[in-house]
């Protein structure tokens, strides 16, 4: 039955990441949150003070020109200009005024995290977590997250850094009693290394259940189309019900792009006459997308300071729930938690 | 002070609620009531309104000369909710919430933004109790006609704003589609501000009506999708050239979801707000305060990437201090070389 979907899949290269999309400008905040200009104080009113001179955006010069062209005489273009200097002049008032505002509501934010990170601490005992989860009302029946490889210079950073965060979420997962986790990370780290994850996870699995005991799992790259479980030897002979957990991993290629392939696949199959135009209705979509890509997930937490979804395939977060908390810079256990506490509680109404 | 109890209500809700509450709450509520009263009392003076107005101008004047987003979204959330809380019908909430979204509009065709697009009717409202449906059709067309006609008088804020209707429009009657085709055609030469509302719309079904039109086209044409690209997918989506990215998306009344909107627009590379104000209540300040702090976000990334020497920027404002960049070609010709050993050309 699913043409399409293995056509897309042998026309994207079933063996190939994919190129990296590069040329990513993160949203402002969470670029500027991320990039650490708030570990040194000064450096940061500087920045304030002197972006507040730049002007060399197009549409600033745009604005500018349509300003200048409106009035006439010499003496209204001064004026106009010593308008314009007392407005940059109130523009970087109003900006350090904000950002001594927002200092002060980052320490909070922090302070915060920290006594949370103290009150849920799993302390690698799955008993912990299904304590904490048989609180909630309801869970979700798939999680997905959004991981971001730091930069190698920092603790916690590299690759090494995002297989430990990753295999981490999985063990809080299986623990949690949730079925299905989707990892995301932007330039597809996980999936290249899928090898060493595996044996990541495995040894974390074991950390938290004992190493003769370690729960099975399947990791699956729906782009590549491929699965692999536990151990190298039993390969495909276990059933797929028998999994405690399915791991998804996903990256950038799975958006946009995956969209673009299935649209060419099915004009071709067209051209073909093998399918019918009034045929491609927004279930077929859906459900050759589902294929390619993997369900809908129902909660999406992310680790970064500020929200940012980096490319999630777009098709797929229709009415996920989002969380993440703010300022928060690290892979934590509070913030899945208090994830699973929001969406417990949250009522879903389509169009309600 | 005394206040007919009338216009009191009116203000500030009925205060049936208050025997549930503890005593302190009753008091503090109390107080908040008499306020809110006293504040909404002084704002309707005549003064107070042209000072707001004047106060809300020099705002906008100072963040135009900043950053300014290009596409700024809203999920008008919380219209039902607001009028619950206020006792209205459901109807009036839905004209209070028109209201805000042209108020927000005249805010952003000044500030400098190129185009605003609002999440109007999704194509799950169809569930909705029918009476509802039904009077929200009546204020959209009711509003259509309002918006065009302000576009094209010349002494209104919103005069050259370009209007476009988007969305599944094989959903509504014929009626209403030569309706949207009017105004359009009305509107169609404003340049510098475009709203776009989206009517009945949801970003699955923009993605799929993409994907089906393309196949059509390539179909029709003969032509090979073989070099077909996510910027190409992009410009025959229904926001034209700002379906790429929208830097800003505002949702109201506090859930956390993007409810099959703006997906394709925001799922990247774009600033998402989540507020918990319900969208009636949306107004200036608190749209001003997000854009603030967009603005202030967006020119630090701007200064961190691009690099800046506040020493550059003073010496080209002193012209004899100014490193001129003089192209070689623009010198007088140096005179004739000769060599020492005697040979020349």
């Amino acid at each position: 039955m699913n043409v399409i979907g293995e056509s897309v899949q042998t026309r994207s290269g079933r063996d190939e990441i994919g190129p990296v999309a590069s040329g990513r400008v993160p949203p402002p905040e969470a670029s500027v949150l991320r990039n650490g200009l708030t570990r040194s104080k000064a450096h940061m009113v500087q920045a304030v003070t002197k972006s507040v001179m730049l002007d060399d955006d197009q549409e600033m010069i745009e604005r500018k020109l349509k300003r200048l062209s409106q009035e006439k005489s010499l003496f209204d273009r001064k004026t106009s200009k010593i308008q314009f200097l007392m407005c940059k002049v109130l523009l970087m008032i109003m900006y350090l005024i904000y950002g001594f505002y927002r200092y002060f509501q980052y320490e909070y934010n922090r302070m915060k995290l920290k006594l949370l990170n103290i009150m849920y601490n799993p302390s690698n005992t799955p008993q912990l977590i299904r304590q904490d989860v048989n609180k909630l009302k309801k869970i979700p029946k798939r999680l997905a997250a959004i991981l971001e490889m730091k930069s190698a210079s920092y603790v916690g950073g590299g690759v090494k850094g995002l297989m430990n965060d990753g295999s981490e979420l999985v063990c809080w997962t299986v623990s949690a009693g949730i079925k299905h986790l989707i990892l995301y990370d932007y330039d597809g780290v996980l999936k290249n290394n899928v090898q060493d994850f595996r044996k990541e996870i495995r040894a974390k699995l074991g950390k938290y259940y004992g190493p003769s005991n370690v729960p099975k799992y399947a990791i699956r790259i729906p782009h590549l189309n491929k699965i692999y479980f536990n151990d190298e030897d039993d390969a495909t002979s276990n059933g797929k019900n028998k999994v405690a957990i399915e791991v998804s991993l996903l990256s950038n290629r799975d958006g946009r792009e995956t969209i673009v392939d299935l649209t060419r696949t099915m004009a071709d199959l067209c051209a073909a006459n093998e399918l019918k135009l009034s045929n491609i209705t927004m279930k077929l979509v859906d459900k050759e997308l589902t294929h390619l890509v993997g369900p809908e997930p129902d909660l999406l937490l992310y680790f970064g300071p500020a929200l940012d979804l980096q490319g999630f395939p777009p098709w797929h977060i229709r009415l996920t729930e989002l969380h993440w908390e703010e300022d928060n810079d690290d892979v934590v256990y509070s913030v899945f938690i208090r994830g699973l506490q929001k969406y417990s509680a949250c009522k879903i109404n389509v169009g309600k | 002070m005394r206040i007919p109890k009338g216009i009191r209500n009116r203000l500030t809700g009925p205060r049936a609620e208050r025997s549930e509450l503890t005593r302190v709450e009753a008091c503090f509520k109390f107080i908040k009531d008499e306020l809110m009263v006293i504040l909404i009392w002084i704002a309707s003076i005549k003064l107070f309104v042209i000072l707001y107005r004047q106060l809300q101008n020099v705002l906008i004047g100072v963040v135009r000369v900043g950053p300014v987003p290009r596409h700024v979204s809203f999920i008008m959330d919380g219209n039902r909710r607001y009028a619950k809380g206020r006792g209205m019908s459901v109807k009036r909430g839905h004209e209070a919430g028109g209201l805000a979204l042209l108020n927000l509009c005249y805010a952003c065709k000044n500030i400098g933004i190129k185009c605003v697009s609002a999440y109007a009717f999704s194509i799950e409202n169809f569930n909705r109790p029918k009476e509802e449906v039904d009077n929200l059709y009546n204020m959209f067309a009711v509003k259509l006609d309002e918006f065009a006609q302000r576009a094209n008088s010349f002494k209104d804020p919103l005069y050259g704003a370009r209007i476009r209707i988007v969305g599944d429009h094989s959903l509504v009657s014929q009626e209403m589609r030569d309706k949207i085709k009017n105004v359009e055609k009305l509107t169609k030469d404003g340049a510098d501000f475009t709203l776009y509302i989206c009517f009945p719309y949801t970003s699955r079904n923009d993605i799929y009506h993409t994907v089906h039109d393309s196949i059509e086209k390539s179909l029709k044409e003969k032509s090979d999708l073989g070099k077909f690209t996510v910027s190409a997918f992009t410009e025959r989506m229904y926001l034209d050239d700002f379906s790429n990215k929208c830097d800003l998306l505002i949702r109201t009344s506090g859930h956390m979801r993007l409810s099959d909107y703006m997906l394709w627009q925001s799922h990247e590379n774009s600033d998402i707000q989540f507020t918990s104000t319900l969208w009636p209540d949306f107004g200036f300040i608190k749209f001003y305060l997000m854009l603030l702090r967009w603005s202030f976000f967006t020119s630090i990334q701007r200064y961190a990437d691009a690099g800046f020497s506040i020493r550059e920027k003073v010496i080209s404002f002193i012209p004899f201090l100014a490193n001129k960049k003089i192209a070689l070609d623009s010198l007088p010709t140096a005179p004739l070389a000769v060599s020492i050993t005697g040979e020349h050309d």
